[in-house]
């Protein structure tokens, strides 16, 4: 269990903040962009090919499940963009792109000199590749049939679906039970297939509607309703709450 | 365990060495260009950014036919108006908008990470992206809401989406009393990214 998962509705946590920048050190704007051009190279996009030596898959998923394996504390502890920069350094380490020795050589000669400047090269065609992933994005819509077992208004029961690695059900919502609010045309993929979590495959995506009271009984503000959008896999029929939905 | 309370004295200088390390040994390596960061920095100050939520919202204010298109097919009603390529692009792939009103107060968050309509709102700011928030949004968003300044009374509703799937929200704020005489562009200087997202409301200037 991750506590990464298990955020909605957690206490004692003391004043939200409310920076309203987006980048609060200059550094973070460029680990920011190397992650977006990531995303853009990414070898499963249906996008030209380009020289850059970028043959693997980075999604946000993989940043995302960087991010759940931290130590919990460790997640509190780094501002999002310093836990951006371990990710993805350890990522390009792992691949084999870069070797953490020449990383740490580099950065001491940064960290003496700050304005030592960047290397140049590179073809244009790399960086027209991550400007037509921006335009044209990435639709995880499929205009497919899928089985659709719930209407608007149905009743249903979240599932505690086994996640390991990652997951996109909220933790707060597993065991309860909400109201079908949306049936979203079409189907949606995920970005990767998270096992026996069980989002990846085409289906369809509901967003339910949950009584705050329910989700925290004799703990919850009045005269509120909470609202998520979830992949048909985590929700199930209310009564049949204990039977293992097919995959 | 105390050391995982503690950052190093030169968190911000190790942290800007090691970005910079790490850009330059990626241009080396012919996997980005030197230009490739900067490419996409430009893109978020120029093409995708607030300043394109701000003209969506401000239409929807001058605009009620628009605005009930807006509610009804986000995509399509944002596709009506006259903004840069890319309004379907990247974390814009499917977007929904949900309008405040009398007695409905929304208020959009992320439990999981930091979802965020990029095309019209660019970047997600620091306090979105905050785990305090996401905790605690979604069990008490008045408290929440209070300590940004904006007091929700008990009469009205609040509503919390959480983007858990690949849907990306926003919220149609309500058009500030006093505004009248302005006209769509004077709207849209009163249009905030906290606004879009429910920690704000619009404000006359």
């Amino acid at each position: 269990m991750k506590l990464q998962h298990y955020l909605g509705g957690l206490e004692g946590l003391g004043p939200v903040s409310t920076e309203t920048r987006v980048f609060v050190e200059p550094w973070e704007t460029r680990i920011f962009g190397i992650h977006t051009a990531m995303m853009a190279l990414s070898v499963q996009l249906p996008l030209p090919a380009t020289p850059s030596a970028f043959n693997t898959i980075w999604t946000w998923a993989d940043l995302r499940k960087g991010a759940e394996s931290l130590n919990p504390f460790d997640y509190f502890k780094y501002r999002y963009y310093e836990k951006w920069l371990g990710g993805i350094s350890g990522y390009f380490i792992e691949r084999g792109y870069i070797t953490a020795e020449e990383l740490d050589a580099l950065t001491d000669e940064y960290y003496q000199d700050p304005s030592k400047p960047l290397p140049v090269a590179g073809d244009a065609a790399i960086d027209d590749r991550v400007v037509q992933y921006l335009v044209e994005g990435d639709s995880p819509k499929r205009d497919v049939t899928v089985t659709v077992d719930f209407s608007v208004g149905d009743v249903v029961r979240i599932e505690n679906v086994p996640s390991i690695e990652h997951t996109r059900l909220p933790g707060f919502l597993r065991n309860k039970t909400g109201t079908v609010e949306t049936v979203y045309p079409g189907a949606y993929t995920y970005l990767c297939d998270t096992g026996p979590d069980g989002i990846g495959p085409t289906m369809a995506v509901y967003c339910i509607r949950f009584e705050p009271a329910e989700l925290w009984p004799g703990n919850a503000e009045q005269n509120f309703s909470l609202y998520a959008d979830l992949y048909a896999r985590y929700v199930a029929a209310i009564d049949n709450a204990t039977a293992t939905k097919a995959a | 365990m105390s050391e995982r309370f503690k950052y190093r004295e030169d968190r911000e200088a190790y942290s800007a060495a090691r970005v910079r390390a790490l850009e330059a040994l990626l241009i080396k390596k012919g996997i980005i260009t030197d230009r490739t960061v900067d490419t996409v920095l430009e893109f978020f100050e120029t093409k995708m950014g607030p300043f394109n939520g701000a003209k969506i919202v401000a239409r929807a204010w001058v605009d009620p036919a628009f605005r009930e298109r807006l509610i009804a097919d986000t995509p399509k009603a944002i596709a009506e108006l006259d903004l840069p390529d890319g309004m379907a692009g990247a974390e814009g792939e499917h977007m929904r908008a949900v309008a405040n009103a009398p007695g409905v107060h929304n208020l959009i968050i992320c439990t999981l990470c930091s979802c965020y309509p990029w095309p019209v709102l660019g970047l997600p700011p620091y306090w979105y992206k905050d785990p305090t928030f996401r905790s605690r949004a979604a069990r008490e968003p008045r408290a929440v809401l209070a300590e940004f300044g904006l007091p929700i009374a008990e009469d009205i509703e609040v509503k919390v989406w959480d983007s858990s799937a690949q849907i990306r929200w926003f919220v149609v704020p309500e058009r500030p009393a006093g505004t009248e005489g302005l006209s769509e562009s004077e709207l849209e200087t009163l249009v905030t990214p906290e606004a879009m997202m429910g920690v704000a409301v619009a404000k006359a200037a």
